[in-house]
This record gives C-alpha cells, sequence and structure tokens, in this order.
C-alpha cells in the first residue's frame, strides 16, 4: 500500500465520521436540498425512463405476476377494504360516547396534502421514500402519512423547504401504537428488515385470529386511532413466550407508492412522564 | 485529468444507483451497482483510480439516496481493504477476483448499514436481516459482476488491454 492510497483511505475514514456527526447534527440538511433540487428533474427522468425496464425484470423475478393489474386491484381491495374496516370501526365507536368523543376530538376535520414520492432509500434494509412536499409546504416531523386509499403509510420523519423523508411502518426503525379491530387488543406494530410487519406484545390471553383488521390505537399521541394498517396474517402462540407474535399484512402499496397523503391536520403529542 | 473523469462517472452513477437500479427488485433486494462498479474498477484501474471515486460516489449516494453519507462511505471502505488482496495476487483470473471481491464487498457493505440501522434504534432481529438483506444482496451483486467486469475491461490500460485473464 503506497502512501499515497493510506493517505485516500484514512481521509475517507475521517469524512466517513465527520459526515455522520454532521449527519447527526442537521449540519448537512442545507447541501442535502439542495442536491436533492438539482438532482431530482435528472433522477426523475431517470426512474420514469428505466421503470418499464425493471417493471418487466420485476414482473418476470415475480413469476410473471403483472404488477400494473396487481397494483390496480390492490389499490381497489385497499379502498374496499378500508371502507369496511372504517364501518366497523365506526359500529364499534358508536357503541361508546367516550370514544366517539375522543375521536371527534383527534379528527377535528382531516386536512391532507397530496404529494409526489421523488425518491427512495436504496438501501436494502431500510423503507425510506422522499416526497416532494417539504416544511415550505407546511410538513413538519411527526405527520401522519396515509395512501390514497387512507392505509397507513408511514410518518414525517425529516423536512427540507421543498422535500420531506417519511419513513415507511416497514420500516426496522419503525413502531406503532396498534389495536386488533375485532378483539381490542393492543401491542406494537414494528417493521422489519424483510419488509414484513409484526405486532409484539399481544398477550397470550388476547383473542386474535388471521384476518383481523390492525389499526392505529392513537396510544401515546403520535398516531390519531383508527387508521388502517393491514390484516393478521398469522399468529404464532407458544407456551413459552409471554406475548403472541402476530404478521400482519399492509394494505397500502409500500413498495410501489406514487402518490400519499400527509394528514396536515394531525399534530402529534409527546406525552409527559407522571411524576 | 482521469481523476476527474472518474469523479464524473461515479456522480453520474450514484444517481442512476439512486433513481433506477432501486426499482429492480431480484431475490426481494436491489442490486448495488455502484458497489459492483467500483470492485471492478478496483480489480481493472487499482486502488490508487478506485478511491477518489468511492469518495465521490459515496457522498454523492448518501445525499440523494437518503442515507447519511458518512454511513455509505463506511459501509463502501471495505473495498480498500480488498485493494490490498488485489495487490497481493493470491487470485490470477481478474474475473474470479471481481466476483470474489463483490461477494466479500457485498457482505461488508450490507452488514455496515444493517449495524448502523441496529445502532439508531432499529429491531435487533438479526438472522431476519441477514436472511432478508445481506445474503440475498449480496448473492445478486456476484450475479451483476462478470457484465459489469466485461465493460470495465475497456477501462483498463492500454499495455493490459490485450490480455485475457478470465
Amino acid at each position: 500500500m503506497t502512501a499515497r492510497t493510506l493517505a485516500w483511505t484514512s481521509f475517507i475514514a475521517i469524512a466517513a465520521f465527520v459526515l455522520m456527526a454532521a449527519s447527526r447534527l442537521t449540519v448537512l440538511d442545507p447541501v442535502e436540498n439542495v442536491t436533492l433540487n438539482v438532482t431530482s428533474p435528472m433522477q426523475t427522468g431517470l426512474s420514469s425512463l428505466t421503470r418499464p425496464v425493471a417493471d418487466w425484470v420485476n414482473n418476470i423475478t415475480d413469476a410473471g405476476a403483472l404488477s400494473d393489474e396487481n397494483r390496480r386491484l390492490r389499490e381497489e381491495n385497499e379502498r374496499l377494504t378500508n371502507e369496511l374496516a372504517r364501518a366497523r370501526e365506526e359500529a364499534i365507536q358508536r357503541q361508546s360516547a367516550e370514544d366517539l368523543n375522543a375521536v371527534k376530538q383527534q379528527f377535528p376535520d382531516d386536512v391532507f396534502l397530496a404529494s409526489n414520492v421523488v425518491s427512495r432509500d436504496s438501501s436494502n434494509a431500510r423503507a425510506i421514500i422522499a416526497i416532494d412536499s417539504g416544511s415550505g409546504d407546511g410538513v413538519r416531523e411527526g405527520m401522519i402519512v396515509v395512501s390514497e386509499g387512507r392505509s397507513l403509510v408511514g410518518t414525517v420523519t425529516k423536512t427540507f423547504e421543498d422535500y420531506a423523508w417519511i419513513t415507511l411502518i416497514t420500516d426496522p426503525k419503525s413502531a406503532v401504537s396498534a389495536i386488533v379491530q375485532e378483539s381490542r387488543s393492543d401491542g406494537v406494530v414494528s417493521g422489519n428488515y424483510d419488509g414484513s410487519l409484526v405486532m409484539d406484545f399481544v398477550g397470550q390471553g388476547a383473542a386474535v385470529k388471521v384476518g383481523d383488521f390492525v389499526t392505529t390505537s392513537g396510544v401515546g399521541g403520535r398516531y390519531p386511532s383508527g387508521i388502517v394498517i393491514g390484516r393478521i396474517a398469522d399468529v404464532q402462540r407458544t407456551d413459552q413466550d409471554l406475548f403472541q407474535k402476530v404478521h400482519v399484512d399492509h394494505l397500502a402499496s409500500l413498495s410501489k407508492l406514487e402518490r400519499v397523503l400527509v394528514l396536515t391536520s394531525f399534530e402529534p403529542r409527546t406525552l409527559e412522564k407522571p411524576e | 485529468m482521469r481523476y476527474w473523469t472518474g469523479a464524473v462517472i461515479a456522480f453520474f452513477l450514484a444517481i442512476v444507483q439512486a433513481s433506477s437500479v432501486e426499482q429492480f427488485k431480484i431475490l426481494g433486494v436491489s442490486p448495488n451497482l455502484l458497489l459492483v462498479f467500483l470492485v471492478a474498477w478496483l480489480v481493472v484501474r487499482g486502488l490508487d483510480d478506485v478511491l477518489p471515486m468511492l469518495f465521490v460516489a459515496g457522498v454523492t449516494f448518501g445525499l440523494v439516496g437518503l442515507q447519511p453519507p458518512g454511513v455509505i462511505l463506511l459501509a463502501l471502505l471495505p473495498i480498500a481493504g480488498f485493494g490490498v488482496l488485489r495487490e497481493l495476487h493470491v487470485v490470477h483470473s481478474d474475473l474470479i477476483l471481481v466476483v470474489l471481491l463483490v461477494f466479500g464487498a457485498s457482505l461488508m457493505y450490507e452488514i455496515v448499514i444493517l449495524g448502523s440501522i441496529m445502532a439508531t434504534g432499529g429491531v435487533l432481529e438479526v438472522a431476519t436481516g441477514l436472511r432478508a438483506t445481506v445474503v440475498p444482496a449480496a448473492i445478486v451483486n456476484v450475479g451483476l459482476a462478470p457484465p459489469v467486469y466485461f465493460v470495465m475491461r475497456f477501462a483498463k490500460p492500454a499495455q493490459r488491454r490485450g490480455q485475457l485473464s478470465f
């Protein structure tokens, strides 16, 4: 290894740690905003240019599934499923005047901001997208993002003037307080590295079954209650475990999102701990 | 001059990786054309040539690809370590060397990304992470390595260009 090579390697290693610190301290935010502004037309062009090829390759690797038709049917299914879930949710909510009041307080009137997905995180372990609305459009960190079918998509985790990053519910860093609609059993829905959703902390005695709807519970104040996350796909119970492990299929087609809605009327709350 | 050329290529490749390549899903993961290109460049041109490109590519990809640039740089840095293996001439076939180094560099890249996610609040499902991202990504990148290497051979120094070293 020559002195020049050693110098370059040391420089890159030091730069890596300096840049990591800079990212944590949000020093790089203006640079990232400018870079996204400058490169987004190129990225959008390249993306639309290669999308047909990518769809074709993905169709082959997905055993010939017709992705366009599948996506259309999924969206239709998502919309109908959401209507059904909302109708059920309303019926359950109506049974309790207190619950109804709580919901009314949390949803004075929903205001959504429609945004286009302009970039996706290309690392295989994360599930993050960028949208073309930012702090200049009223988007704030912590706001909730839903699909056009009104299923939960994720949360705004970083905002720039013209862009915002959305951490999807399937991201390994995502955790959402959730409730099983039918049995009212609560838990936490987390993402994982394989893009799946797992609902943890569901007690062994909770009566949950495949096909039940999972919605946000509103516990903790970071999400409004009643937004549909998905349906239970599998339930694992073992006598040794304290909790059941519930696998959830998300309703929104998260891997092919092109347009999302930011719920700008909901302000997330941070609950203070009791003294 | 060649460093400027390399930097421009690395910049555009990072944009292509962030905007186009991520759309392709094979075995549930996207190929990392950027990493494969850098490894192939390393074998064809040597460590001195690839390090400036690695820096430009890592920072650009971090800025446009939604991951912190520092993490991307750190994840790409093992390529420099693999450059030492190239100098040792343990493997005489460039193609086999590219395939081996791509496999190793991909594993290291994904492990660093996985580690950074876990260290900053991600779920501690190591087995799922390895099964769902690290190993499939390494396999997919290995599949991409031969065609990229054959294109890269045109970038060999003139005196070595005529040599067939599959």
